[in-house]
């Protein structure tokens, strides 16, 4: 296959075109930065089960697009799979389509998601984006628009804060720039709800990154929906303070292609990182999930559980990387990748990583990956159930084990419905 | 009811059961009792519907159909129970969420409404307290975390839960302390009727001084080599099995 590459010129052309705004400056640096670097190719170590030259391909030809019609960028209206989503899981919701925050839903939030918290249009003018891996350097080359949450000490919220990127292949290529700022003991919850509101090629990249302050608490789960030609890269840092703790559940349904970069710094002792994710694959979809927790300082802790149920011709991929610095000691992680393979032509590759530089340390990981229990489907129907339904029994109880950890209650009826929905289509292209 | 005629099965390539001949009727309890490695559990096996066994000759009727055509979980729903020497865990799986779904694929095989969830629970609470079982187990996972003597119990449970016609215990006494001895015994006795036929699989006689069986049947290199009444566990218990494959051969 040959790789397709993004074209320096025409991101140059289009960003040139796209009308000036407060994002003008940082465009433009950002493309400048990006010259010469490009995507990540399957040579990168990180990227070496993933491909983004459909990626590049899409947006290749989405900013000629732009340059033919002078920066104009398509709108897209509302859905009622928004209205749905908005309506089962109780939050308050802040709508982003395309990578434009919906106008009205900021105005009506701020300062009613809870004393304390304050939504506001992101500005650029400060350090937010010390990140200089290319698709933080694409983020923000083409961005037009960004949220900025913040909290303030002691503050909490009596439902969760609700994004729910809305996009669609109206815009073929589309920027999310999030920041979340979270002050001492405060406590936020958010659910990112990832959605594709059309059928249709469609690549998103999105940026979060969280700040907790000294005993602030992020509760971040992150759902992700997307439709069959979806190409989706995603990228969480978070910076955790003295006693912070992060929780992050992911669960990866939809897409063509989906790859999470989750990255945590742990810079104050008693720090706790906790991420679970799930992922479901089946067809040729393609979901990789890269985590990286640094314990710079101990004692601290992180605990790690991803699962996995593959189907058709899926592949996913798994890596996890913990890094214990120098001086860590009192380091307590925990790690594991759990997969289920339903076919014999899906493939997973795992990767749990341990770099321990300290000497007071308790670390574990571990990785597994198994077809369904024949003794236990036998043992199922035994009891009078038939094949399938006791193969989606098991498959099941494996999916369920990561909702018992769902750090935002808020989304539980919603995620059941949606994952069982998900693994009907599973179970019935299994074999 | 249950007629097993000339039946041989090996599992890979290997022949386990060797020509057995079986006749069991309602209202009957029977125990098949015979060393390690005579077939005792593979006959169970074969019954049940487990596939890794292949029947190579003879023929198995229940209620006068052919059973080796059905599928497993049509033998259950047509009534076959197999209380498992090894019950497996299924972690995950909420026992009590089985036990329904099971109680309702049967129900429903028959031609009946789903039961009711009030009824469900009062039915399953009522065979617990038969059995000495903590409410708990309901919201446990399938046999996840179970003792040896946990897991039997759990076993009878479903079988009181589903009512079978023919219920075969493979080793139900293994492992099982004097007072789980007892409250599965006390379980299994409970669901004696005269419709219903019961078959014991065991090693040992010690099960069969808490269960009184009709007949007790020698397995030996695949094949019943000795019938009788209860008398006859009380002599092999006595005379261990040596001495009736001796007899066999004779």
């Amino acid at each position: 296959m040959k790789a397709t590459g993004l074209n320096q010129d025409l991101l140059r052309a289009a960003v040139e075109e796209f009308p000036a705004d407060e994002f003008s400056a940082a465009r433009s640096s950002a493309v400048a930065k990006l010259a010469g670097v490009g995507f990540p190719t399957v040579g990168d170590e990180d990227w070496k089960y993933t491909n983004l030259g459909l990626a590049a391909e899409i947006s290749n030809g989405w900013l000629k697009t732009i340059i033919a019609n002078h920066g104009a960028i398509a709108d897209q209206s509302n859905s009622e799979q928004v209205a749905m989503i908005c309506q089962e899981i109780d939050a308050h919701w802040i709508i982003i389509q395309n990578g434009i925050i919906a106008s009205d839903s900021l105005a009506e939030l701020d300062g009613q998601a809870g004393s304390g918290i304050s939504l506001s249009k992101l500005e650029f003018a400060d350090k937010d984006d010390a990140d200089d891996d290319a698709m933080s350097l694409f983020n923000v080359a083409l961005l037009r628009d960004g949220l900025r949450i913040t909290a303030r000490a002691n503050a909490t919220t009596d439902k969760p804060i609700g994004i729910l990127l809305a996009d669609s292949p109206s815009s073929a290529v589309t920027q999310t720039r999030i920041v979340i700022d979270v002050g001492d003991n405060a406590h936020l919850r958010v659910v990112e709800y990832n959605l594709s509101v059309d059928p249709g090629r469609q690549f998103t990249n999105s940026v979060v990154q969280a700040n907790l302050a000294s005993g602030a608490t992020v509760d971040h789960v992150r759902i992700q929906n997307r439709a069959d030609d979806h190409v989706g890269v995603n990228k969480v840092t978070v910076n955790l303070d003295r006693d912070a703790s992060y929780n992050h559940n992911s669960f990866d349904l939809g897409g063509a292609l989906t790859r999470n970069d989750v990255i945590t710094k742990i810079a104050g002792k008693g720090a706790a990182v906790n991420l679970n994710g799930l992922y479901l694959a089946t067809g040729t979809q393609h979901i990789d999930n890269h985590t990286s927790i640094l314990h710079l300082v101990g004692p601290s802790t992180s605990e790690e559980e991803y699962r996995g149920i593959l189907a058709g011709s899926s592949q996913c991929v798994f890596n996890g990387k913990v890094i214990v610095s120098p001086g860590a000691d009192g380091t307590d992680s925990r790690q594991s990748n759990h997969n289920l393979l339903l076919s014999d032509r899906a493939e997973i590759d795992t990767k749990p990583e341990l770099e321990i530089y300290a000497d007071d340390v308790k670390c574990a990981h571990g990785a597994t990956v198994g077809q369904l229990d024949e003794t236990a489907l036998f043992y199922l129907r035994t009891r009078g159930l038939g094949m399938d339904e006791a193969r989606k029994m098991i498959t099941r109880a494996f999916a369920a084990g990561t909702l018992s950890t769902l750090a935002v209650t808020e989304c539980q009826d919603h995620l059941a419905k949606v994952l069982d929905q998900r693994l009907e289509n599973l179970i019935g292209d299994g074999q | 009811m249950l007629e097993v005629k000339n039946l041989k099965a090996s599992i890979v390539g290997k022949e386990i059961l060797s020509g057995l001949n079986l006749s069991v009727a309602a209202g009957e309890v029977h125990a098949i009792m015979g060393p390690n490695g005579s077939g005792k559990s593979t006959l169970a096996q074969v019954i049940a519907g487990q596939t890794d066994y292949e029947v190579t000759d003879g023929s198995v009727e229940f209620l006068g159909k052919d059973l080796l055509e059905l599928e497993t979980e049509e033998r259950a729903r047509e009534g076959i129970f197999l209380g498992f020497q090894y019950p497996v865990e299924i972690p995950g799986v909420n026992n009590a969420y089985l036990l329904k779904a099971a109680v309702n694929a049967k129900r429903k095989h028959h031609g009946l409404s789903e039961i009711d969830a009030f009824e469900f629970l009062k039915l399953a609470r009522e065979k617990m307290a038969m059995l000495g079982m903590d409410q708990s187990f309901l919201n446990r996972g399938v046999n996840e975390g179970f003792s040896g003597g946990e897991k039997k119990r759990n076993e009878i449970l479903q079988m009181a839960m589903l009512e079978p016609l023919l219920a075969i215990l493979d080793e139900t006494d293994s492992g099982l302390d004097i007072d789980a001895l007892k409250a599965v015994a006390n379980g299994v006795n409970s669901l004696r009727d005269p419709e219903r036929a019961i078959v014991l699989v065991t090693h040992y006689q010690r099960l069969l001084d808490y269960i009184e069986p009709d007949y007790v049947h020698v397995l030996s290199g695949g094949r019943i080599v000795r019938s009788g009444d209860k008398s006859l566990a009380l002599e092999l218990e006595e005379r261990g099995y040596e001495w009736v494959r001796e007899a066999a051969n004779a």
